[in-house]
């Protein structure tokens, strides 16, 4: 029987990280839990900021409209299953977590003037070649029906809840370019004020290295965010979009992209052009 | 699709003459000259040389792709420190490097209905007296202080200034969606139809020779006004060579897995100039003792969708001009003149290769096979952009002026019947393109 937890408001995601370091230190250092807890967490009566909502779409380049980005909504929403990824029977440690996937189907468009009720859970731990994968779902829906759903999936290294797969990581062939995006150093900290994520390796390169990083890295969610932004109006109002994200994008760094029409969408990559490596992949797919 | 019908007969506009300054290399000898005292210098070389002193022009249209928020008025503003009569009305346009030929574009449409009976036509650019802007960010918080009533809250808009917004933001060649430059999306369509730099360079040498040889020949006598001490284009090279050109190193499309050819070479540099285009009825053109030179007979924008790579971002004629002869029931064969402006040789050199390419001319242009060939001695017969220079918004008028006189001197020397076409093009930022059909009067 799945338990609800109702909380007021969206949570802050600073006071979420830092109960979630805490708690990460003790799950890696003594075996905890390796299945997930049976709840649901819910917010009801969510309404976005007008303010926060243009920073936002001037920040990733999308039309100033009153319809919510898609990445915006992420913003809204995804504290919500933060809350639930830092209890003390959720079986991953919150610091470290790898954003590796994320999909997100927009049924229809969401407005500035709706209320939202935002619903989190998790599921599908399973194993991965480097460690634990596990899916944070977050639903948002409008007058009772789900508007936007998305799918977050995180990786931990290093730790083997049950057991470990082999997976073939498909290779990457550059493709001809149609744009680049000139990252500053200062990405990191002004996508922070936007989505509320402040989490250390993101902000400074000091603050970055300590977590292991060289230097400060782009948040996976503003170049996906911005690579939605490129497809532009012509995702319609309807759409799925995934992206997995390959590399980090260490910053300040330039980031050599194609964003064109496939058979029934978008397709998206972000590479280095002088290793020709991929940061992320993904696609922007019209539903019918 | 609705076949496009022929425009309906009504009166016709004339180009009755031209003027320009010559242009600069950016930091030249227009180093210290605004947009508008280029312009207003441009518009009175015009007036002197048709006799327009205290004229009350029916309307002046003239614009600057680089333009500083105070010039919000910059073409009326040249009007009234020019010597036309204060009581000519005038407004600004701005289609990136399309504006000068929009300006021609417009106005004579207003003349063919009738709206007007005199014009004129203009662009200006300076990259030496480019705007510079403040950050977005420090102008936001310069704003806030600026609506701040108290100390408190003026503290707090001042608090969000950083050391790196105070950074000046000048502006730059790359597209806004893209952040690529110009020369490196025309990198990445010069690679995609192959183009080879020895086929840029022979369209740059053309360029300089041809430009030079219409200035020995006294061709731009009437066409040419001298500014600050230049009596001829300053990046015009007469002495330039394939051996000269092919020395020249890459300058664009260095990171792609293609060979790079665009060079500075055979690429338009940077340039201040301007230019003015004087328009006129039939009857205006009588009363004044001015001659017509050519007809503006037809025009046609278009634009590609280059963000998402469908086209490269200066391709758009490739598109404009098959519509744009198709309506008027003509071929490239019946063209006599076909000015491409050169913002790169390549973007010349993939444009013809596109009109060439059968699968081009299936798929894109949804014809039969290919849309043509151009005669290589009709292209751009007294030289282009690569050796004049492009200050942006100034080039559709130097084009315009240049062939209406050319196109004129051809049909009163053959003294037939038989039009004289020319067909202008020019690509402009943001995947734009406008072309244009002149005819010879």
């Amino acid at each position: 029987m799945t338990s609800t937890v109702v909380l007021p408001e969206v949570p802050g995601l600073g006071g979420l990280f830092a109960r979630g370091a805490g708690l990460s230190l003790a799950r890696r250092v003594r075996s905890g839990p390796t299945v997930l807890p049976d709840v649901e967490y819910v917010v009801r009566g969510v309404r976005a900021s007008s303010e926060h909502l243009t920073d936002y779409q001037h920040l990733l380049g999308e039309s100033a409209s009153d319809v919510l980005p898609a990445g915006f909504v992420h913003v809204l929403a995804f504290p919500v299953a933060t809350a639930l990824m830092v209890r003390s029977d959720f079986p991953l440690p919150l610091v470290g977590l790898v954003h590796v996937a994320n999909r997100v189907t927009q049924q229809r468009p969401v407005l500035l003037t709706d209320d939202l009720d935002v619903r989190a859970t998790a599921t599908d731990l399973r194993p991965h070649r480097s460690g634990t994968q596990v899916d944070l779902v977050t639903e948002v829906s409008v007058d009772g029906s789900v508007a936007w759903r998305g799918v977050s999936t995180y990786l931990a290294r290093g730790i083997f809840l049950a057991g470990s797969v082999d997976e073939s990581s498909e290779t990457f062939a550059p493709p001809t370019p149609t744009g680049r995006w000139t990252l500053d150093g200062d990405t990191g900290r002004r996508y922070a004020a936007v989505s509320g994520d402040r989490n250390p390796i993101h902000l400074t390169a000091l603050s970055a290295k300590a977590l292991g990083f060289p230097r400060a890295i782009a948040h996976g969610m503003y170049t996906a965010s911005r690579a939605l932004a490129d497809v532009g109006a012509r995702r319609g109002d309807a759409f799925e979009w995934a992206v997995e994200f390959v590399k980090p994008v260490l910053l300040p760094g330039t980031v050599t992209v194609r964003v064109a029409r496939a058979d029934d969408g978008f397709t998206f990559a972000g590479w280095d052009a002088r290793s020709g490596k991929p940061h992320l992949t993904g696609s922007v797919t019209p539903l019918r | 699709m609705a076949r496009p019908t022929p425009t309906p007969e009504i009166r016709k506009a004339y180009v009755l003459g031209g003027n320009r300054i010559p242009f600069a290399r950016a930091g030249g000898p227009y180093v210290r000259a605004s947009n508008q005292d280029m312009l207003t210098a441009a518009i009175d070389g015009l007036v002197a040389r048709y006799g327009l002193q205290g004229e009350r022009i029916g309307e002046v249209a003239a614009g600057a792709v680089l333009k500083h928020s105070k010039d919000f008025n910059l073409t009326r503003e040249a009007v009234l420190g020019s010597a036309l009569s204060a009581e000519t009305p005038a407004y600004d346009v701005q289609q990136a490097c399309a504006t000068g030929l929009e300006t021609v574009v417009s106005l004579s449409n207003k003349i063919r209905l009738g709206q007007l009976e005199s014009a004129i036509a203009g662009g200006v650019d300076s990259t030496s007296d480019a705007p510079i802007a403040v950050s977005n960010r420090l102008r936001r918080a310069l704003l806030d202080l600026s609506r701040a009533k108290t100390v408190g809250q003026k503290l707090a808009a001042v608090a969000t200034i950083r050391p790196k917004d105070l950074a000046p933001v000048a502006p730059n060649t790359g597209e806004p969606r893209t952040h690529l430059s110009m020369g490196e999306h025309q990198a990445l369509t010069t690679a995609q139809w192959e183009i080879t730099q020895a086929a840029q360079d022979e369209i740059a040498l053309a360029s300089h020779q041809r430009l030079a040889a219409a200035y020995d020949s006294g061709f731009f006598d009437d066409l040419v006004t001298p500014f600050r001490g230049l009596t001829r284009d300053a990046n015009l090279r007469a002495d330039s060579s394939l051996e000269k050109l092919a020395k020249l190193k890459p300058a664009f499309g260095l990171g792609l897995d293609t060979p790079a050819t665009m060079t500075a070479g055979n690429s338009t540099p940077l340039s201040d100039g301007a230019s003015a285009v004087l328009l006129g009825s039939a009857e205006w053109a009588a009363a004044h003792d001015l001659v017509p030179l050519a007809s503006v007979v037809d025009a046609e924008a278009g634009a590609v969708d280059f963000v998402h790579g469908d086209d490269g971002l200066l391709m758009a004629p490739a598109f404009a001009v098959p519509r744009l002869l198709a309506r008027n029931g003509l071929t490239l064969d019946d063209l006599d003149y076909v000015e491409i402006h050169e913002a790169f040789a390549a973007t010349v050199l993939t444009t013809l290769a596109a009109w060439e390419s059968e699968e081009f001319g299936r798929t894109r242009l949804g014809l039969d096979g290919a849309f043509g060939t151009v005669d290589r001695a009709k292209l751009n017969v007294h030289g282009s952009s690569l050796a004049a220079g492009h200050p942006f918004a100034a080039t559709g008028g130097r084009i315009v002026a240049t062939i209406s006189k050319e196109l004129h001197r051809r049909k009163t020397e053959s003294g037939s019947d038989k039009p004289v076409r020319a067909l202008v093009s020019v690509c402009a930022a943001g995947g734009l393109g406008l072309t244009a059909i002149l005819e010879a009067a």
